[in-house]
């Protein structure tokens, strides 16, 4: 490889990027637009979820009930309904997600002691918006929460001692749950690092998606075969000047993360750049192999655009964590690079990691980065097959 | 115009249809991966989708060694957790929460046992979540919960026996019952949200990088010296385009989502296909005002990105638009993918018909129209 046949190469392409000043401006302003609005956007905390109560008791008990979901932020109250079948309406048009139903002897039942039920119904058409598993395991909280007072004030009365002996009787095992890394819960804390991983898996595919598909669809590919220019070279020549934008862009991303939204950055920083500049070349290769597969530049930014959203939103761990997939999905996960690239981020942010925990992640997206390469090296050839 | 201009016209339509649809075809690569879209795709990544947790490495340090612990750590099983190990040190727990080999990390103190055993005494026990993942942190300590609640439930019961009180203490129970997807199979709606999410960047992309095409190679000239007008142009592409979606959607709903997801389709197939069409032209208009604003592939592509992904994860398919702020929910709202998922999961789950679905469709048609009005004015302009 001679190193200023690459260099010449890639002042070639910076040249012709540079020039294209939609494009150029574009390199820069999407990942930081789409950090922002995803920044903001993306939230997974569960918050004001519509809820109607149909309250066929009417007691002060059942009030006291229905109030613990109304003033839970999980809930927002929309109001009691007379009859299920105007809830139904409501759920039927999905203007509540949930409905709380009170039966017509509450307090009677729970005030002799009695098991008293309470229905809820969950809207469960649409589980990918609202897990309505999360919903069912709020409602169940806040149900135990509700049933741990009723009997601790029950077995005060009925032995005559205190409320707190009462509960500490009735609840033998008390769970002390400590929340790491992230223990307020915040969404964006584990967000706004994570989205680094989601939007470069988008980005850079697509700044390479076009690299040799243009050139082949304007001939001026056979300038390359025609040269004494080797693969080697073109490819270098092709990768240096996208993987020096991504460079940029991360470095933005990274502020962004850090200084606007506020995330915690516990690591080592130069682990965490050597992480994001192997990942800038796995994505980077990544696209341009998929360039060099396909003949037209539709062709290309389709499948780039469609493999990198694929990639990006079912196998990288960002909406549905790695953990949870199961065969297929499990196994496709493990065979792109943002899943090893978001325990990069994830250490390097959140739990404070070096090279240390997280040299054998960095080691994968080098044999990605290099898997791409080699592939791309032994597709690449100067003489078009007849 | 009179009648036979009418018909010639429509002739013409026709004819530029043909050529949008076999420029389409004659490309055997991307035919060849649009029909796995809408296809395989959805199958493989809604068999292996799933949001529950699912046997969290879990590592245990047992400091009390009894029967009541022995019992607790039992418990901790599949589906949800799964013990990978025990530690004799409690750093060592920590220590592989931060490798992330374990993701919950339980310890049970020396004097649980003995606690349990009083007749008033409560034993705590000290669980340590990885929450970087905020909704598996959630539910990891909500399961948990559950299951010592569980076991503290039958102690508590032996101790209130041993008091002389025999009956069981009131409790409030709630029955959860999902609605429209009753056996809350996850894999029913996945699958629609995937045929969802192709469509969506399909329908933009395409007919954006076809009309950026022939600007960049000049065939654009052709038509604009043939004797046919801007709006016929941007009409053939765009039922070209509706067309290809309406083929790809049969494919995935007769091929996939009804018969191996069980996607019920309540409120009836036709008026589903109909929503697609509607949504579908309207996404191809939004393409056509991207191409008239770009003037390479490369710009194109990056503008489709720019527009089509905070409209496809954030329009409520991937997280809830109510917590979002204020301007970018008005912002999501006016791009066509939140209306259109309220119609398409109110017509396949929730057995809606055009009676209360339809302020959604019109949502649809009027943002539609507005892309075509814009991407004709901005097309009749860049002739001149």
């Amino acid at each position: 490889m001679n190193a200023a046949r690459v260099v010449a190469l890639a002042r070639k392409e910076w040249r012709e990027i540079v020039r294209d000043r939609i494009f150029l401006s574009l390199a820069f302003l999407l990942p930081v637009l789409l950090m922002f609005v995803f920044g903001y956007g993306i939230s997974m905390d569960i918050e004001n979820v519509p809820l109607v109560v149909v309250d066929h008791d009417r007691t002060p008990s059942s009030r006291a009930y229905a109030d613990r979901f109304a003033h839970s932020e999980h809930f927002d109250f929309r109001g009691l309904a007379e009859t299920e079948r105007q809830g139904e309406a409501l759920l039927s048009q999905a203007s509540v997600e949930v409905m709380l139903v009170i039966g017509p002897n509450f307090e009677r039942d729970l005030l002799s002691g009695r098991e008293v039920d309470v229905q809820s119904f969950i809207d469960g058409s649409f589980p990918a918006t609202r897990v309505p598993r999360a919903l069912e395991t709020y409602v169940e909280a806040i149900d135990a929460v509700a049933t741990a007072e009723v009997q601790s004030a029950w077995l005060a009365r009925r032995a005559g001692v205190g409320l707190g002996a009462a509960t500490a009787v009735l609840h033998p095992i008390k769970l002390d749950v400590r929340y790491l890394y992230n223990s307020e819960l915040r969404s964006i804390w584990s967000v706004a690092p994570t989205l680094i991983m989601f939007v470069l898996v988008f980005v850079m595919p697509m700044l390479m998606a076009l690299g040799v598909v243009r050139e082949k669809e304007t001939g001026a590919i056979y300038n390359v075969y025609a040269s004494t220019v080797t693969r080697g070279e073109f490819l270098a020549g092709k990768l240096a000047p996208t993987v020096a934008i991504g460079a940029v862009n991360a470095t933005l991303l990274w502020l962004i993360a850090v200084f606007y939204f506020g995330a915690p950055f516990k690591g080592s920083l130069a682990c965490f750049a050597v992480g994001t500049l192997l990942y800038l070349i796995c994505t980077t290769s990544l696209g341009l192999l998929l360039s060099l597969l396909v003949s037209t530049q539709q062709t290309a930014l389709m499948i780039t655009s469609i493999s990198a959203t694929i990639i990006g939103f079912q196998y990288s761990g960002f909406f549905n964590p790695v953990q949870s997939l199961t065969g297929s999905s499990w196994v496709l996960a493990h065979a792109f690079p943002p899943m090893y690239y978001l325990d990069v981020v994830e250490g390097a942010f959140l739990k404070g990691m070096g090279f240390g925990g997280l040299w054998k992640d960095e080691l994968i997206l080098a044999a990605f980065g290099g898997g791409y390469i080699a592939v791309s090296y032994a597709l690449f050839r100067k003489r078009s097959r007849a | 115009m009179d009648g036979s201009g009418l018909r010639m016209a429509a002739r013409q339509l026709v004819v530029l249809i043909r050529k949008e649809l076999r420029q389409l075809v004659r490309d055997r690569v991307l035919l060849g991966f649009t029909v796995y879209i809408f296809s395989l795709h959805i199958v493989i990544t809604t068999l292996g989708a799933s949001d529950d947790l699912r046997r969290a490495a879990t590592v245990v340090h047992d400091d009390d060694r009894s029967a009541a612990s022995r019992e607790l750590v039992q418990r901790l099983r599949a589906p949800y957790f799964t013990v990978t190990g025990e530690v004799s040190d409690p750093r060592d727990g920590a220590r592989a929460l931060d490798e992330g080999s374990a993701s919950v990390f339980v310890d049970i103190p020396e004097d649980f046992s003995e606690r349990l055993g009083r007749p008033d005494q409560q034993a705590s026990v000290q669980l340590l979540i990885d929450t970087s993942k905020v909704s598996l942190g959630y539910l990891a300590a909500a399961y948990a919960g559950r299951i010592a609640d569980g076991l503290g439930s039958e102690i508590a019961r032996a101790r209130l026996a041993r008091a002389g009180i025999v009956e069981p203490p009131p409790r409030i129970e709630s029955r959860e019952r999902t609605w429209y997807n009753f056996t809350l199979d996850l894999r029913a709606s996945f699958s629609l949200q995937t045929l969802i999410m192709m469509m969506s960047i399909a329908c933009v992309m395409l007919p954006a990088t076809a009309a950026v095409r022939e600007k960049e190679r000049g065939t654009i000239e052709q038509l604009l010296v043939a004797p046919v007008s801007p709006l016929q142009i941007m009409l053939s592409k765009v039922a070209a385009m509706v067309m290809v979606t309406l083929a790809g959607t049969a494919l995935a709903v007769y091929g996939v989502l009804e018969p191996i997801f069980g996607v019920p389709m309540r409120g009836g197939a036709p008026l589903f296909f109909l929503m697609v069409a509607l949504y579908a032209s309207a996404l191809a208009g939004l393409g056509l005002v991207l191409a008239t604003l770009a003037r390479s592939s490369g710009q194109v592509g990056l503008l489709v990105i720019l527009t089509v992904l905070p409209m496809l994860f954030l329009s409520g398919t991937s997280t809830p638009i109510e917590g979002m702020p204020q301007a970018e929910q008005i912002a999501i709202q006016m791009l066509p993918l939140y209306h259109f998922i309220h119609i398409s999961y109110g017509i396949a789950f929730r057995g809606e018909g055009i009676g209360t679905l339809w302020p959604s469709a019109l949502a649809v048609a009027g943002i539609g129209s507005v892309f075509f009005a814009l991407g004709l004015w901005r097309f009749r302009r860049q002739l001149r």
